[in-house]
């Protein structure tokens, strides 16, 4: 098998969201000596864009993309555990991410923190639930270089903007995205965001976008 | 004054049922705990505390709305529901209460392995306390003000409480563990319905909180694999008319409709009000429930001239030919201004008598 096929081969099991297959063919792709780099932009990347599109021409729903998600995180993993700093894989920056205090749904949040590790950014997934104060101890130890705030509810604007006015208040400077399907252009005004996104792979590029 | 409970009934299920003796749009309100709490002063629970707690407070906040609907919050297949599943299955540590708003379940917590779904023991509703009380707050409302009330039953609203993100992979690695689940659900759906029928008596109608109705959970397929095929064999047993509520981005009615006889439609979007007007021209035997009153837009934002006008725009491309029931898109959230939604009664009543007057 040339390294073109290998790197297809991965391609394809990210795309058709196979972890199992992404790990077998990740271990194959750096055992004929493919770098890093190579496997993560011309495979890994590569697939993750495609499923994206899959998704946005209406082939693709949101299991297949969570599956392409898993994929994704199985192969960086082999790729992290088997090459030094040296590697080529860089961190894009470090995200922190939460569904706000009083909303527990995960949905979204939980698609943005798959997909966008594997893209190579450092995500710190705060869970759910999660209170302003618990955002800002955060934010203040690790410097993130965008927040996402996520939730479902109507309810949670108001906790968005409790959360964003405290992070402001401390002077917290990372950028803010908020997500959630009942996010407007009027509500990220009113909660004093970056930006916002209604489903989870509007967020993931949004927050390339905005990093 | 007092309020005319028999004047709303008439009005709802009149409306409900296509006649033409509506004398003007009904007002539907999803008024959940939050809002029964808000305007009561008590905690959640206290409300649970007793059934006739409960049904004075539902009455007394669905009389201070004005509304033409009152319903018990609680009795529906969401965080509830999870409860019921958690206590059956000693997994309370997945429920957080609050003190003004419904309890959540933490997703997926209940069903996180194979083995849990395996285990998983239907919940015998007539011994879980809340479902008691709110069944019997049911009961109280029926006989107290005469409104006979909707039962709401669902799927996958609870699949989702019980395993979380996990049932979206399992659609695509494991579909025959994620139907094993929805058998489960139906199941316990079916022991709600039970006891309703022993507590409060028949239903009127059902009320399906559909969540699995939207484009941007999945597709239509899975859809009616893990949803509406259950609803299929609702409908076989329970022989009243069925109504959908689905308050996703991007939902399926127009497809579903075409799959499941629904008599009513109810979301939150589209908020463009041309889908609306479109849908009822395809389908004018279908009662539109809602249209775009919008509770994150106008209703939290604006103020009650804003809301009146959208209330305008509603009645006058929906309301004319009946079969249309004015409803602010989604539950009441906390922040909403109460002059807001005492903006939408007064709208109808100015622009809500039949027969509509378009000018």
């Amino acid at each position: 098998m040339t390294e073109e096929e290998s790197l297809e081969k991965l391609k394809r099991a990210i795309i058709k969201g196979d972890p199992q297959k992404a790990i077998l063919l990740a271990n194959e792709s750096i055992k004929m000596g493919i770098q890093a780099k190579e496997i993560l932009n011309r495979a890994i990347l590569k697939g993750a864009e495609e499923a994206g599109k899959l998704y946005e021409e209406g082939e693709y729903f949101l299991p297949d993309l969570l599956m392409t998600g898993d994929a994704i995180n199985a192969a960086t993993e082999i790729l992290k555990s088997s090459f030094d700093q040296k590697s080529g894989i860089e961190s894009k920056g470090i995200i922190l991410i939460g569904t706000v205090e009083g909303d527990i749904h995960d949905l979204g949040k939980s698609l943005v923190v798959s997909l966008l590790k594997g893209q190579g950014f450092d995500v710190v997934d705060l869970g759910s639930d999660v209170p302003p104060e618990e955002f800002l101890r955060k934010a203040k130890e690790i410097n993130p270089k965008l927040i996402g705030l996520s939730g479902l509810m109507t309810m949670s604007i108001s906790k968005m903007i409790e959360t964003v006015n405290l992070l402001k208040s401390e002077n917290i400077q990372s950028r803010i995205i908020i997500g959630g399907g009942i996010m407007s252009k009027e509500s990220c005004e009113m909660v004093g965001a970056d930006d916002f996104a209604k489903d989870g792979w509007e967020g993931v590029k949004k927050i390339n976008n905005l990093i | 004054m007092v309020k005319d409970w028999a004047a709303s009934v008439n009005r709802i299920f009149r409306t409900i049922g296509g006649s033409k003796r509506v004398d003007k749009v009904p007002f539907l309100a999803f008024a959940g705990e939050q809002m029964i709490c808000r305007v009561t002063g008590k905690t959640v629970k206290e409300l649970y505390s007793s059934p006739k707690i409960y049904a004075n407070a539902i009455i007394s906040t669905f009389e201070f709305l004005d509304a033409d609907s009152i319903n018990v919050p609680s009795a529906y297949a969401g965080p509830i529901e999870a409860l019921a599943f958690a206590e059956a299955n000693n997994k309370l540590d997945a429920i957080k209460w609050f003190d003004y708003k419904p309890l959540m379940c933490k997703q997926g917590i209940i069903c996180k392995t194979e083995e849990d779904i395996d285990n998983l023991e239907i919940p015998d509703h007539g011994k879980i306390n809340i479902w008691k009380t709110s069944l019997q707050a049911a009961k109280m409302i029926n006989e107290k003000i005469h409104f006979p009330q909707v039962i709401s039953l669902s799927i996958w609203s609870v699949v989702q409480e019980l395993r979380g993100i996990e049932a979206y992979k399992d659609m695509r690695r494991n579909p025959d563990l994620l139907l094993k689940l929805c058998e489960k659900v139906y199941e316990s759906q079916m022991d709600v319905y039970e006891n309703w029928l022993e507590i409060v008596g028949m239903p009127p109608n059902v009320f399906i909180a559909g969540y699995s109705f939207n484009r941007h959970m999945m597709s239509f397929q899975d859809a009616m694999r893990y949803e509406g095929q259950f609803i299929k064999r609702m409908m076989n047993k329970i022989k009243v008319p069925f109504m959908l509520h689905n308050c996703g981005i991007s939902p399926y009615f127009t497809e579903v409709v075409k799959e499941i006889d629904f008599i009513a439609v109810n979301g939150s979007h589209p908020l463009d009000i041309e889908y609306w007007i479109d849908f009822k021209k395809q389908h004018p035997k279908i009662v539109i429930i809602g249209a775009n009153i919008d509770v994150s837009r106008e209703m939290l934002t604006g103020t009650p001239s804003d809301v009146e006008e959208k209330v305008k725009e509603n009645i006058l491309s929906l309301a004319p030919g009946g079969r249309y029931i004015c409803c602010p898109v989604c539950s009441l959230p906390w922040g909403v201004p109460i002059p807001n939604i005492l903006a939408i009664p007064r709208a109808i009543e100015k622009y809500g008598h039949y027969p509509i007057k378009i000018d």
